[in-house]
């Protein structure tokens, strides 16, 4: 097959041409910017200036804490889910529809809610508890920094496990059922399929949801803008944030696209040999 | 013969036609269309009263048709900013006085003293000089002040007597003898709440500081101010109010909205206010009958003193954006949302002073009026916070670290100090 | 597979408690929407509403121009979900079925695109839309959220190609078919549920954004139901039963086209490797 060289490129060129025209021109634009090329605070003294800011470094390791903790309870969930939802249980177009429901709140709207809901005086949270006489007074959850973190990260994984679940189920459903009646015949439990038919059948489609939603969750903005803004202090401010106030609040477009890219250069470090290993071929 | 009239005709035809066009196209360069901007129309009173006032500049102006782009305060500038840097942006627009200095430094708004002399050479003499302040940078006034106010204590009478208490303090040491009157927690009842989320800090807390007689940074607004006595003792003050419970519980997410709608459900007692707190809290719960039941008194200070400035002032201008194509019209109508008649309508629908003086100080309703006499008194003692790019982001560092000390991650002597360190950090990168 | 009965219960109990997690937020929306706004904001806070209203649902209805944001946010969340799953299984294919020259390079690069934050590239991006006049339209928006979306899809349906047998194409451009032919006739029945979760996951992204809506359109009536619904919080007031009812619905269309797609989840390989 003698075209079959090109054949490729002409599968792959609309997508990547379309991305490039779409996100060539800024990407180079902000890469520029955060060198001060376009006027600003000299070549790379962002760069240098991040390194001595407190709230950098504060946000920096609130996304860290955030997405390692986010992004292993979303698998851990969504692949429980996932299973539950790929047996054929009755009524189950109900249970399909009722999983996938977190994620179609809107991330800001769901910071909103989660808020809403906290709220020491108004909030539903306060209201059971003290209703079922587990505490006596109201509590400030997300005046706590400690809290406010677990908040966040309890609320956006709530929002958020629909995406990594329905990933899975669809990788789910691409095993051939000739792998589970093998098994079967060999006598194997319910266990021993899941541990030698399901999980390494299903492991490239994990792979790739824990690179898609490392990269998700390390972007997230809304969630957290919309929940506490940051807040108590800079206890849940992560670096989306960061680079959002630094930009829009305060006018440092150079400085925020400095820690952009710093965020996206981590990033790309972390994701790499994950990328590697996701593309090795089996053979 | 006939077919030289021939010709006639047809250059004649041809005149006509090309006069024609032109006429017409002359006509459809008068119509223009401007846009306009401003948070206050995304607001259910505010919009209403605004929408009128374009209705009314669009009738004296047939030429001139105005678009409103309603935006939410807090995403103000996220799209003006964008817009602005790509070249388009609404044609007018309006800001409050934060974030000014960057958009005139930016070079993102026009100057308008050429307009203003054009049209009368004493155009800004009615204006307050504190108003003129935030939008003149080198002697050019980049954008006209709407509304100008200070901030009081807007208290409920109702409680204050439940309580005991003849009126508002007038000494800190007082309002926290008060605050203990006023709480009774079990019974979700609290003295006052604090503005500590992002959204209406920057009027409210700082007018605390204000009256303990401390600033922010120094006069000439190059180094931090942080450390002086007065800002220790304020500092530690608000640390302590909020730490004895006279707050209610979650007061690190309290935003403006938050403070006005306990008010409204009569869970506290006072809060730091102005003039539109009245009609807003009134709205939010009729039943409260707010503008019978609430007052407004001038803040309390340091030990009762005579402290000039002790609060401080909120301003709304009217800006030309720089990208316009239509600067005329755009002036035109700049210009008639500011004036006179259109100011005194302004207090009647919402219950907002004028940058006029003339407005302020002869219109007979703002007068008589319980509220608007007492904060145009307050004008004139109060401040705005310092007028600098950096502004946004010393303000901010400052509120982060009084959260700190609020919620115990630093005590309030680490807090502050670290807030000190931070703006002049702040302030040093800056190259001021 | 015969199961026992105890794992049939197990299952049904586990979905139970899973559906409750995920519904426990939507009670509270749900409940806090029929409140009347006094109830809403009190103390101590009542589980469900003691005067029942639907007057947030009426504002939301006449009021607000909700009906048209939401048909806006379908129009571009449909438009944003199609464009990237029709670009996308093309692009995916070619990263499954070929080994090109600079094939992991450009797969490493579709994820690079999305590490710098969009904070960062609406002000550019904007720039480029104003140039070619589709600032203010909703296909500057959509071509916006598919640069977005489409290296997610890229990624998702790269996966699920790899999990379906080469010998299936094979057979069939044995028997003459192009490979344009063999990716319609045979790959795309067996990427089905592969292509059902990625048009869910472009439609709700699209959805749920706020950047990239409120710097793009300024219009009131182009609007989509996110920047809507945030406008509901106020400089003065935050009307929470608007808003609560406003998610309610906004959370019910997706829901409603997740139901109808749902289906097409269970076209299993098997099945259709046995037809092929």
């Amino acid at each position: 097959m003698i075209g079959e060289r090109w054949t490729a490129y002409w599968f792959v060129l609309p997508g990547t041409v379309l991305l490039a025209a779409i996100l060539g021109f800024p990407a180079i634009a902000s890469i520029l910017e955060s060198f001060g090329l376009q006027g600003g605070a000299g070549p790379a003294g962002g760069y240098a200036a991040l390194l001595s800011d407190a709230q950098f470094l504060t946000a920096s390791f609130n996304t860290a804490l955030f997405v390692v903790c986010v992004v292993t309870l979303h698998i851990i969930l969504g692949l429980a889910v996932a299973l539950l939802l790929n047996s054929q249980i009755r009524h189950l177009w109900f249970f399909r529809v009722v999983a996938i429901l977190p994620w179609t709140v809107p991330d800001v709207i769901g910071g909103l809610i989660f808020r809403f809901m906290l709220d020491p005086l108004s909030g539903g949270v306060n209201a059971l508890a003290i209703r079922l006489q587990l505490m006596q007074q109201p509590y400030d959850w997300l005046g706590d920094p400690d809290w406010a973190m677990v908040s966040v990260i309890m609320a956006e994984t709530w929002r958020g496990y629909p995406y990594p679940m329905l990933i899975l189920l669809a990788g789910l459903q691409a095993i051939p059922k000739e792998q589970y009646e093998a098994a079967a015949i060999d006598g194997a439990g319910a266990w021993a399929t899941f541990t030698n038919v399901t999980l390494p059948s299903l492991m490239p489609m994990i792979l790739i949801a824990v690179v898609l939603d490392v990269i998700w969750q390390c972007r997230l903005f809304g969630m957290i803008y919309g929940m506490t803004n940051g807040g108590p202090g800079d206890a849940t401010q992560n670096l989306s944030l960061f680079v959002y106030r630094q930009y829009f609040q305060f006018f440092e477009t150079s400085y925020a696209a400095s820690a952009a890219v710093v965020l996206a250069a981590v990033l790309l470090a972390v994701a790499v040999p994950y990328i590697r290993a996701t593309l090795r071929e089996k053979d | 013969m006939i077919g030289r009239l021939k010709t006639y005709a047809k250059l004649g035809t041809a005149l006509l036609f090309t006069a024609a066009m032109s006429v017409s196209q002359q006509a459809f360069a008068e119509q223009v269309t401007i846009t306009y901007s401003d948070w206050q129309l995304a607001q259910e009173g505010w919009g209403k009263s605004l929408r009128t006032a374009i209705g009314e500049f669009e009738a004296k102006n047939p030429g001139i048709k105005v678009v409103t782009e309603p935006v939410q305060l807090g995403q103000r500038d996220v799209r003006f900013t964008t817009a602005i840097r790509a070249g388009r942006g609404p044609d007018v627009f309006a800001l409050d006085a934060n974030p000014v200095r960057q958009y005139i430094s930016e070079g993102w708004v026009l100057g308008l003293s050429r307009f203003a002399e054009a049209q009368d050479s004493a155009f800004f003499d009615d204006f307050y000089d504190t108003s003129l302040a935030p939008v003149t940078v080198d002697g050019t006034v980049y954008g006209v002040p709407m509304n100008t106010v200070a901030m009081g204590l807007v208290y409920n009478r109702k409680k204050f007597e439940a309580a005991g208490l003849s009126g508002p303090a007038t000494s800190w040491a007082e309002f926290s003898a008060h605050a203990d009157a006023l709480t009774d927690a079990g019974a979700g009842q609290w003295a006052t709440t604090l503005v500590l989320a992002p959204a209406g800090f920057d009027l409210r807390v700082p007018s605390i500081f204000h009256s303990f007689g401390a600033s922010f940074l120094t006069s000439d607004w190059s180094a931090s101010a942080l450390d002086t006595p007065e800002m220790k003792a304020a500092f530690t003050y608000v640390v302590d109010l909020i730490k004895s419970g006279a707050v209610p519980p979650g007061v690190t997410q309290v935003d403006a909205n938050g403070a006005r709608r306990l008010l409204a459900n009569g869970q506290i007692a006072m809060t730091i206010g102005t003039t539109w707190t009245i009609p807003e809290v009134s709205t939010m719960n009729p039943n409260l009958d707010g503008w019978n039941v609430l007052r407004i008194a001038a803040l309390p200070t340091d030990g009762g003193r005579k402290i000039s400035p002790h609060t401080t002032l909120y301003q709304k201008s009217l800006f030309i954006n720089a990208n316009t194509k239509h600067p005329e019209a755009a002036w035109a109508l700049v210009n008639f949302l500011t004036e006179r008649a259109q100011m005194e309508r302004w207090f009647d629908d919402n219950n907002m002073l004028s940058s006029r003086r003339s407005v302020n100080e002869t219109y007979g309703p703002i007068q008589e009026s319980p509220f608007a006499s007492v904060v145009s008194q307050e004008i004139q003692h109060g401040t705005f916070l310092p007028l600098i790019p950096e502004w946004p982001r010393i303000l901010d560092t400052f509120r982060q670290n009084l959260q700190d000390a609020v919620t115990g991650t630093k005590t309030a002597d680490q807090a502050l100090a670290d807030a000190h360190r931070e703006t002049n950090a702040i302030l040093k990168a800056s190259g001021n | 597979m015969q199961h026992r009965r105890g794992f049939w219960l197990f299952v049904g109990t586990a979905l139970l408690i899973m559906a409750a997690y995920n519904l426990t937020p939507f009670f509270w929306m749900i409940s806090s929407s029929f409140k009347t706004d006094i109830e809403v904001t009190s103390y101590p806070a009542t589980l469900l509403p003691q005067a029942f209203t639907t007057a947030a649902y009426a504002r939301i209805w006449d009021q607000e121009g909700f009906v048209l944001y939401f048909i806006n946010s379908i129009k571009v969340s449909g438009g944003t979900a199609v464009l990237s799953a029709a670009v996308g299984i093309f692009a995916a294919y070619g990263f499954s079925r070929f080994r090109f020259q600079g094939r992991t390079a450009l797969m490493a690069m579709l994820l690079i695109t999305q590490m710098l934050p969009g904070v960062l590239l609406v002000g550019p991006y904007f720039k480029m839309l104003s140039l070619v006049d589709l600032y203010d339209t909703h296909l500057g928006l959509i071509l916006a959220q598919t640069s977005i979306t489409l290296p997610f899809t890229v990624w998702m349906l790269k996966g699920y190609i790899d999990t379906i047998p080469v010998e299936i194409d094979q057979a069939a451009m044995m028997d003459g078919a192009t490979r344009f032919q063999s990716l319609i006739h045979c790959v795309f029945p067996n990427v089905l549920p592969g292509l059902v979760a990625t048009t869910v996951f472009s439609f709700l992204l699209a959805w749920g954004d706020l950047l990239w809506a409120l710097c793009l359109i300024t219009t009131p009536e182009k609007q989509t139901m996110t920047l809507g619904i945030t406008n509901l919080v106020g400089q003065f007031r935050v009307l929470w039963s608007d808003i609560m009812a406003a998610t309610v619905i906004g959370c019910a269309i997706p829901a409603v086209f997740y139901l109808m797609l749902q289906r097409y989840l269970i076209t299993g390989v098997a099945g259709a490797a046995v037809k092929g």
